[in-house]
């Protein structure tokens, strides 16, 4: 483990007092991978890359850099590279001289100081306001500024602390297209911080979902988002939020199943259905305007359009409320609707442990 | 655009003109007619009614640069300008000592959260607290005994009673307002921790530092009750210097309204110098992220 | 109940700074009982606008009208407005309870602290704060404060609700849910109510109209659908939509269109109203109206994103990116060249010179 390349962290540990914010983090990254750092506010995201950095006394825990542990060492012998949420950047330099920070830290000849920034002010399209000052730039370009100043000392590691947040949506989406490509060629471990599930399945080869001071699940965006491990995971990932439903048992003629609001939903032999969750996520629901067979009924109470889709608040017979999310031209509000759920796509979870249950409903739903 | 201009329940233009020319003759005036007097002899000020019209002379201003007083009584001998220097020497050195003390000191209660760090803090504060002529009495029984009792390096010492917690406390709450996520950044960049402090932390505080460093020297331009006790003739300042001028044969106006002129200017020229730094450490503004 | 703004314009001539016009020229009418979100990136002037109205900034010229009377001279307080504020501005030392309560103690409609306190108690719960308020604002978080600022706005019986960047704070999960519970009870309630927010889908999942801003214009005030389907110019049409709208310069040529960075290539469109050959237009398709595996055109795939419900694929197209969206899952390579195309009903022409839309898709004769 520890001659591996890379970054490594053990056992990182971090308490204010009685606060335990971190309670034992795990991970490694290699290099030129991208692992997202996901979960809601307040879980200690930005703590864990300050101790990563070394900026954080009070962490506990080893960190190894390309297979040496650094965990004496202050932050300015770690080798890293590192973008705030609010910029950082030193107010009183020139955007040049902010970028040129990191080189002249570690001597970097005059020459091949100049070729650098030239180089990452290209890649980064910033060549043009080098020497304006930080409050002479707009968001994104004072952005691009930090991104250049944590990318141009080539660090092994690169932290990004929600590097996207502070602008506005289309630059963000701009980058969002930009950034797999510039990490690509940083070819650093890097861990990007980010409270937007979108923005983590689009940058991260892998995500780590930070909740209650620990890692709950590390894994390809893909899988968190089809296999969450727990309730409150599926809940974090999706927009629209998952819809979850208690589960009534109910035995059918097909054997074991559940139903809600008239819903049925087929079960696996061994499943009874009694203490679970089921998790449908909104574009899973199908709306069909005329009664298929299997299909239930539903009122259609209101409707927000989300980017190119449409959420739709559906109310069933049952009284339970749903929300789908479609696409294409909805019916009016007011009008019933039929609809039908994709049975392979449902998540099934225990209601006491939040944990998700392995073989969820497994057949095909009802066509 | 975050200035704000709720206006004062519509105060007519000419009328808020006025109400300003008031408040600045409230103001000004008594600063414009020493000045004038400076410029005055003894028996044109104590005219009745005072006349606005006089032919000026610079005898008060060459009484101090001379130090010899001209009294109807005689002549006498006044160490103003060494006054003066005295003044300047102790002035300028105190604030030097606590801005060397005083900054560092500052960014670490800023920044380090330490136990009894709020105690000290709040110690050095209630210095400013105390009666200054309760300390003194002690003291000045200490200052005989340990040789410091009318030396510069005693006077300077005891300054640092007004200096130091004036300085501390503001500059702390500039540091407190920088976001430390810009100290972190450079030190990631590979800076040491006295880099980071010297190129980053303060410059960017610069115009606080500036702010209490001009208002304590002020402060300390200002002490009179200090020197007083704790020093003789030849190390003390203006302030206590100015006691000569109440002389047997009365009080030398026109040299009070001179030597205030002249212990003004230094602060003055000071606080306009210093002006550049705050109104550009204003400007800079966003640091706070 | 109508709110006019006639002619708005908001200068700040700096003494340290040259003349910033922040509001140019605005005309906006806010019907009784409707929502308007003023929507913008950061500087465009949608919260100079705001605290116009509220009374936090002067006029500079122009007039504002509130309920059939003038009101751009009046103090804040005579106004009839409420207002939730981006920075919070809550009240340090009262509870939170009494923070949103503040405003109605002078209300005829709760003659009772009791009255009042339930009323209150209604829309802590709305805002999932109902368990905080026996605090103080400074234990709570900033999206904790900043649900306290807009539950005083709410609570408040006002002619007009203006809510500055009301949910920026808060997490996105919660935001999702508390835009839909905010909007359904200023209807239930009939208030008018302007909204300023930086995020389109804030603005169209609360907003009746939203009237998009920049550089102090107003460009296009509308609902979010005419705002996607018939974007008044090029800056409405690529702010609005997420991913934003792909865009080509071309050249009109008598059998359709040539974009400038593909000579060889030209474009059919027979159906549009095209302006004459020769004309510099530039043209654009939204990303999930781009069909990937047909069409005439052919491009290099140079990523691909699967956001869960849909895929994120980037084209490059002659040197310009382009991006596509999708519904289901798609089988490309990174590297592979593809064909794609677009239905003709899905296109929109602008103005080379001004960006001012000239087409969008097939008109009707």
């Amino acid at each position: 483990m520890s001659a591996r390349e890379g970054l490594v962290v053990r056992r990182i540990a971090v308490s204010y007092g009685r606060n335990h914010l971190l309670r034992g983090i795990d991970f490694a990254i290699a290099p030129g991978e991208t692992l997202v750092l996901f979960g809601p506010s307040g879980t200690g995201k930005t703590v864990l890359l300050r101790a990563i950095a070394g900026l954080e006394p009070a962490a506990r825990g080893e960190v190894w850099i390309d297979g040496r542990d650094v965990s004496a060492l202050g932050p300015e012998a770690r080798a890293t590279g590192m973008a705030f949420q609010n910029f950082a950047l030193y107010p009183h330099m020139s955007a040049r001289e902010n970028i040129r920070s990191p080189l002249a830290a570690r001597g970097v000849g005059k020459a091949e100081t100049e070729q650098k920034i030239a180089k990452i002010a290209e890649l980064l399209r910033i060549q043009h306001v080098l020497d304006h000052a930080p409050r002479e730039l707009s968001n994104g370009q004072k952005q691009r500024t930090a991104l250049a100043r944590a990318l141009v000392g080539e660090p092994r590691i690169l932290l990004l602390d929600d590097p996207l947040r502070n602008v506005d949506a289309k630059l963000r989406y701009e980058m969002r297209l930009e950034l797999p490509r510039l990490l690509r060629a940083a070819g650093a471990a890097t861990i990007y911080v980010t409270q937007d599930y979108r923005e983590a399945m689009a940058l991260g080869d892998r995500v780590a979902i930070l909740l209650d001071g620990v890692i709950r699940q590390i894994d390809t965006p893909e899988a968190i988002y089809d296999r969450p491990a727990t309730i409150a995971i599926a809940r974090l990932f999706g927009d629209p939020p998952i819809n979850l439903f208690p589960l009534r048992p109910q035995v059918g003629a097909g054997g074991a199943g559940m139903e809600i609001g008239g819903l049925a939903l087929p079960m696996a032999e061994d499943e009874s259905g009694e203490g679970r969750v089921l998790g449908l996520r909104p574009e899973t629901i199908t709306l069909h305007r005329e009664g298929l067979s299997g299909a239930v009924r539903a009122t259609l109470i209101a409707i927000t359009p989300l980017h190119e889709r449409v959420v739709l608040l559906l109310r069933l017979a049952s009284g339970e409320e749903m929300v789908a999310s479609v696409t294409g031209a909805p019916p009016e509000p007011g009008s019933d609707v039929w609809i039908t759920a994709d049975g392979a796509r449902a998540l099934l979870f225990d209601a006491a442990s939040g944990m998700r249950i392995a073989a969820g409903p497994v057949r095909e739903m009802v066509a | 655009m975050a200035r704000s201009d709720v206006r004062a329940a519509g105060l007519p233009r000419f009328l808020r003109a006025f109400a300003l020319v008031l408040v600045l003759i409230f103001f000004l005036f008594p600063i414009a007619w020493i000045f004038l007097m400076s410029f005055q002899s003894n028996e044109q000020i104590l005219r009745i009614p005072p006349h606005l019209l006089f032919t000026p002379t610079l005898m008060n201003y060459r009484a101090l640069i001379s130090g010899k007083l001209i009294t109807a009584a005689g002549s006498l001998d006044l160490p103003f300008m060494r006054n003066l220097g005295n003044s300047a020497l102790l002035s300028a050195a105190s604030v030097a000592l606590s801005l060397l003390l005083g900054v560092p000191a500052a960014y670490a209660f800023a920044r380090f959260r330490f136990r009894l760090g709020e105690n000290i803090a709040f110690t050095l504060l209630s210095f400013r607290f105390a009666p200054p002529l309760l300390v003194l009495l002690p003291l000045s029984l200490y200052f005989q005994e340990l040789g410091l009792a009318n030396t510069y390096v005693g006077l300077i010492w005891v300054y640092q009673l007004i200096c130091l917690p004036l300085i501390l406390w503001i500059v702390r709450s500039y540091f407190e307002d920088l976001s430390p996520d810009v100290e972190y950044a450079y030190r990631v960049d590979g800076h040491s921790w006295w880099r980071a402090f010297t190129r980053i932390a303060i410059p960017l505080a610069g115009p606080g530092i500036a702010a209490a460093g001009l208002l304590a020297f002020i402060f300390a331009w200002n002490n009179f009750v200090f020197a007083l006790i704790l020093a003789s003739a030849d190390k003390q300042p203006v302030t206590v210097g100015a006691l000569a001028f109440v002389t047997a044969s009365g009080i030398q106006y026109g040299q009070i309204a001179a030597a205030i002129v002249l212990s003004i200017l230094p602060t003055l020229a000071l606080a306009l110098y210093a002006q550049r730094w705050l109104v550009e450490g204003l400007s800079l503004g966003a640091v706070k992220g | 109940m109508t709110l006019a703004l006639s002619g708005l314009c908001k200068t700040y001539s700096g003494r340290h700074g040259p003349v910033v016009r922040a509001v140019i020229d605005l005309d906006l009418d806010v019907a009784a009982g409707e929502i308007v979100a003023l929507l913008g990136s950061s500087g465009c002037g949608k919260t100079s606008t705001l605290r116009m109205i509220a009374g936090f900034e002067r006029v500079s010229e122009g007039t504002i009208t509130l309920a059939g009377r003038r009101i751009e001279t009046l103090a804040p307080h005579l106004r009839g407005v409420s207002m939730a504020f981006e920075g919070y501005a809550l009240y340090p030392p009262l509870s939170i309870a009494e923070n949103i309560g503040f405003g109605l103690r002078q209300s005829r409609r709760f003659p009772s602290r009791e009255a009042v306190m339930a009323r209150v108690a209604e829309i802590a719960e709305m805002l999932e704060i109902g368990d905080l308020l026996a605090r103080r604002p400074s234990q709570l978080s900033g999206g904790q404060q900043q649900r306290v600022s807009l539950a005083r706005a709410l609570v408040r019986d006002a002619d007009l609700h203006l809510l500055d960047e009301p949910m920026g704070q808060l997490e996105p999960q919660l935001r999702a849910v508390l835009r839909g519970r905010v909007k359904a009870a200023l209807k239930s309630a009939g208030a008018t109510a302007v909204l300023v927010t930086h995020d389109q889908t804030e603005a169209n999942a609360m907003a009746d109209r939203i009237a998009v801003m920049e550089a102090g214009v107003l460009q296009q005030c509308g609902p979010g659908s005419v705002l996607r389907e018939a974007p008044a110019n090029l800056f409405v049409a690529t702010f609005i939509g997420e991913p934003p709208m792909n865009a080509l310069p071309a050249l009109v040529v008598p059998s359709g269109l040539r974009p400038l960075c593909a000579e060889e290539v030209t474009i059919a469109l027979p159906a549009v109203p095209l302006p004459a050959p020769g004309s510099r237009v530039v043209f654009g398709v939204r990303p999930h109206h781009l069909d990937l595996g047909a069409g005439a055109l052919r491009g290099t795939v140079i990523s691909q994103q699967w956001l869960g419900d849909q895929a994120h694929v980037v084209i490059e197209f002659a040197g310009h990116i382009l991006v596509a969206v999708s519904h289901a899952r798609v089988s490309v390579r990174i590297g592979e060249t593809i064909p794609f195309g677009f239905a003709e009903t899905h296109v929109h022409i602008f103005d080379g010179e001004n960006g001012r839309a000239l087409a969008h898709g097939v008109m009707p004769a």
